[in-house]
Parts: C-alpha cells; structure tokens; sequence
C-alpha cells in the first residue's frame, strides 16, 4: 500500500474464484501427495529410479485424463509456449515432466546427486555475487525443480539457501522433508508473520543466500501486469518490494528438467537494489519485475514442459481489465 | 511493566507522533500522522500495512532510534500490533 499508485499498478482485493478453486485442488492434491509419496519413496529408494519412473506414467495419465482444469490450463498454457496447437502428447509430457520432477526430489533430498546429470549454467556469476558475502536474493518460479538447486552445493560450497514460503505451505514442506530426510528441513522461512521479514535480514547479512518463488501471490497484495507469452499477466510486487528494502541484489533461478536425468541449473542477472536511492525505488522494482517476466518467457520458450503453474496464469490479469 | 511507568506520557505522545510521521513518509501513506491513532492495529485491518511495510518501519525505526529488532523476539508481535506498543518499545529500548 506504499507503492505511489500508477495506472500500471492494480490492487488485487478480491480472491479470484477460480484460483481459490485451484488452490482447493492443489491442497487436497497435496495432501494426497503425502501418502503417496511416502509410498513412492518407498519403492524408488528401495528399487532405484527407473523402477520408480514406470509409476510415473500412470499417475500422470491419471492426472491428465480425470484433472480436466488442469488439463485445459496446460493446453492453453503450452499453445502459447509452443507458438502451435498443442498436441496430446506436449499434454502428455507436461503432467510427466511434473511427475518427474516431483519423483526426483526423493532422491535429491536424499543427497542421491550421483543419479543425476546436472549442468550449471551462470556459475560463474553467482560465484561473484557470493563472493562480496552480503547475502542475495534468488527469485525462482514454479517452473522445473527448486531441489535440484540444493544439489549444486557440491560444486558452489558456499551456496546456502533459505527459501522463503507462505507458513501454511511451509509446514507441509518441512513435514515432507522430515519424512523424506530429517536433515534436510532447516532452512524454510516461513512468510506472513512479523518476525519472518526480520529472519529474512538476519539470513542475509549471515551472507545466506534466500530463494523465493515469485510468480505467485500469496493473497492480498499489488500485482503488476506484465506481457508474458503474448497476453499480460499479474505479478506480485511482494518479493521485489522486498528485495529492494533490504539493499540486495537480485539473480534468476531455474532448475529445468530435460529428461532422461539431465537438469540445469541457469542463474542469470535480474537487478541489483544495493544502491538505489529510495526515491527511486519504485520504478526499481518494476523493471526488475519486467525483467523477471522476460526471463520467465526466455524458459518458457527453451523448456516449455517445465512450467508447473497448472492454472490460467492469464486470466486474473483479464478479469480486471474488463472491469 | 514496572519501567515504563518511568516514561512520562507527554514525552510519549510527542515519540508517538514522531514515529507516525516516520511511518508515513517511509510508506507513502495517504493519512496524516495525527490520523494514526495509539490502538489502533498497524498489521491488516486497522492501517491495512503489510508484512514487508512492517519490516520497511522497523528498519525505519531501529536506525532513527538506535536499537535492534531481532527476529527471535517473543514480543515482536505485540511489539508491532499497533503504534502505541511500538512506541512503548521504542521508549524503552532507544539508545539515541
């Protein structure tokens, strides 16, 4: 509420059906992820990770033909990535590519880095960043595999990152994790209590690197519309507001799936809010938000089954347009 | 509780104000710092401030008055329930 209100700013105030109904589905899907993926880790870490790939076809037909939603938000999101009409099978490895990056986190939560084939892109430019040891933000999306970026502590050992998520979801990954590995559940933050912006700063000036997904809102908050894909799309102001307050620079993270094994890791500049005079600051974050959006795109385009947004990410944008 | 009863309430409602305008001027608000008033909530209703407004005033705040939010305090959610617990804290805690 602190941005100077400019046409280009929109408050959203009211919950978008359609995405509550959404977030309905993801939270039972979630809780029915948890027994299943108890069951699953089962299986892959007893029988290795082709005999758990072959589970993978059925439940992502499962999902692709009984998930009708979700179906239609993948086609009208991959016509748009693909620049043609989708066909069955770019559904198909949709849902699979989710699958599969959903299985593989069994075996990267369990250090199994040996299973895989990861190259880093951009290594070279968050090794600099790390080096000036103030701490950074890396602002990812729902897009490919946030646990593939813990893997690269192998080859970046100063790479700590603390990722930041709403409590709710953040109990549910701190819950997954622990089942999975008990090690693994220390650096969550959860966001939307006083005390969790403070934990923020603190990982940060530790020289912590704190990862955020910044592609969805977390609820009431200004969104910036953005061309994304050929349509605008809303984006939250949130963690680059945030980003912005805390002085720290900004890098793009992707963790993209390609099959088979192989992943890759890109990390590329986004923005840099060290030295911007307050004044500035606003059209600061809106050209970082530009720049995310365009990154994004770049993904989209590249690796497009790696998008895991299974929802209109256009439609709020158009709701409020007409209104 | 014993020490804010110290704090006289004159000085306090001038601190109060001051860190009002603070507020104000740091988050773009479109109410005059008077308007705040000592209860009512700075977090969702009340001035509808957000979690990262919360963190732009108490960065605000520990450099104008010296002293140090740390993220494991106990109280900080009363501390930032409204202005008038924040600026008790303040008068407490301020170094300069």
């Amino acid at each position: 509420m602190n941005q100077p209100l400019n046409p280009e700013t929109i408050l959203v105030t009211e919950p978008d059906t359609k995405q509550a109904e959404t977030q309905l589905w993801l939270a039972s899907k979630e809780r029915s992820n948890m027994s299943l993926l108890r069951i699953m880790s089962w299986i892959s870490l007893k029988m290795g990770r082709s005999v758990g790939r072959l589970f993978l076809h059925p439940i992502s037909a499962y999902f692709l033909l009984f998930s009708a939603a979700n179906r239609q938000a993948s086609c009208e999101y991959l016509n748009r990535a693909l620049a043609r009409r989708a066909t069955f099978l770019d559904l198909y490895r949709h849902f699979f590519w989710f699958a599969s990056t959903i299985h593989d986190r069994i075996y990267l939560i369990n250090k199994r880095f040996d299973l895989f084939d990861i190259e880093i892109v951009g290594k070279e430019a968050i090794r600099q960043q790390l080096a000036e040891g103030n701490g950074l933000f890396l602002m990812g999306a729902h897009m490919g595999s946030f646990e593939v970026i813990r893997a690269i502590g192998r080859q970046i050992p100063d790479l700590r990152v603390a990722m930041t998520m709403h409590e709710e979801n953040a109990q549910k990954i701190n819950a997954m994790l622990a089942a999975i590995n008990p090690e693994a559940g220390q650096d969550i933050i959860g966001l939307g209590h006083i005390d969790s912006m403070l934990k923020v700063r603190e990982r940060l000036d530790d020289g912590t690197v704190v990862g955020m997904l910044a592609d969805r809102t977390l609820g009431e908050e200004i969104m910036t519309p953005i061309n994304l894909l050929g349509d605008v799309a809303l984006f939250p102001n949130g963690p680059f507001r945030m980003a912005a307050l805390l002085r720290r620079p900004v890098m793009f993270m992707a963790g993209v799936y390609l099959g088979g094994n192989r992943y890759q890791i890109h990390f590329q500049p986004l923005a840099d809010f060290s030295d911007i005079p307050t004044g500035q600051r606003a059209i600061a974050i809106q050209n970082a938000i530009t720049t995310y959006a365009s990154l994004i795109e770049q993904h989209c385009r590249k690796t497009p089954y790696n998008w895991f947004n299974f929802f209109d990410f256009w439609r709020p944008a158009q709701t409020n347009n007409t209104q | 509780m014993q020490e804010t009863n110290l704090v006289s309430p004159l000085s306090n409602a001038s601190l109060q104000l001051e860190i009002a305008e603070l507020m104000v001027q740091s988050l773009n608000l479109e109410v005059a710092p008077e308007e705040i008033l000592s209860d009512s909530p700075l977090y969702g209703d009340g001035l509808g401030l957000d979690s990262i407004d919360i963190l732009e005033v108490a960065l605000v705040v520990s450099k104008r008055y010296g002293l140090q939010l740390k993220a494991d305090n106990e109280d900080n959610h009363k501390i930032f329930s409204s202005l008038g617990s924040l600026t008790e804290y303040v008068a407490k805690q301020r170094t300069r």
